[in-house]
């Protein structure tokens, strides 16, 4: 196998690059399973929705707000129940 | 060939309202374009699959959003694809992770088995080699031979005009050249 000097000819070099260029950047097929399991993700894009849903800062503030004011309803319920209880014992 | 970009502006207005069967035939049409785009600028099939996957995902998400102004929807596939492996290579150098990882090589399509061993060497060299060059020189190596595009075609899809695109290619083999000069890498004669 004869080895290829550079800078022999800068025309030829370029035309010789380019051949082994279009030798190795060929089209690659992926696997029948790499389409197939990609489909499936296209097809199921849950994480993405959860993740932007999370990134919707309006509605995270909503949810946040909603958790604790549940919660302190809990509390100040528990807190007259026990008061209620507590005068009566 | 007339038909089948007519059935495609069919299909597109379709996936524009929402129809996920159009959209799976657009999917079916350009996933190993783009899986081969994406392969080739992250040398992996791992990240390949997960960044395509990420391309088709926001691709569906704003697909209502796109209208053709003289952008071929290829061209703006490529463009998101484009942004995904440029985020993808920045996180990875935030991570500090070595970039040079082994390129496997995945079989061309008609390739001869018998001469594998031999190119896979001379191939791995040279792919590294390309990956070291700027983003958009690598993008147009990709565009130009994996693809087969042809200049007008790269320029629609990297926003420049043919002229430029032939002028960036002549620069990118020079480029190449003086690399394989430098390194004293021989490529071997056909």
């Amino acid at each position: 196998m004869t080895k290829r000097k550079q800078n022999h000819n800068p025309d030829e070099d370029i035309k010789f690059l380019e051949a082994h260029l279009a030798g190795t950047l060929k089209p690659v097929a992926p696997t029948r399973e790499i389409v197939q399991r990609l489909g499936r993700r296209i097809q199921m894009p849950y994480r993405e929705r959860i993740a932007s849903q999370f990134s919707d800062w309006s509605r995270l503030f909503i949810v946040f707000a909603g958790v604790l004011s549940g919660m302190l309803l809990i509390i100040t319920v528990a807190r007259s129940v026990y008061y209620l209880i507590g005068r009566r014992g | 060939m007339p038909e089948l970009e007519y059935n495609e502006e069919e299909i597109l207005a379709r996936a524009s309202q929402g129809d996920r069967d159009a959209f799976g035939q657009l999917y079916e049409r350009y996933v190993d374009r783009i899986f081969n785009y994406v392969y080739y600028r992250t040398g992996n099939t791992h990240d390949a699959e997960d960044l395509t996957a990420r391309v088709f995902q926001r691709a569906m998400k704003h697909v209502v959003n796109y209208t053709d102004r003289g952008v071929p929807f290829s061209a703006w596939l490529y463009r998101i694809a484009h942004n995904l492996v440029a985020n993808w290579h920045r996180d990875r150098s935030r991570k500090q992770e070595i970039p040079l990882d082994d390129i496997p090589i995945l079989p061309a399509k008609g390739d001869h088995p018998e001469r594998n061993l031999v190119r896979s060497q001379e191939q791995e060299s040279l792919l590294r080699m390309i990956r070291t060059l700027p983003p958009e020189r690598q993008n147009l190596l990709i565009l130009k031979f994996v693809e087969d595009m042809s200049n007008a075609e790269i320029g629609a899809i990297m926003g420049r005009s043919e002229g430029a695109v032939k002028s960036l290619y002549h620069r990118t083999l020079l480029a190449l050249r003086d690399q394989l000069e430098d390194q004293n890498l021989n490529l071997e004669g056909e």
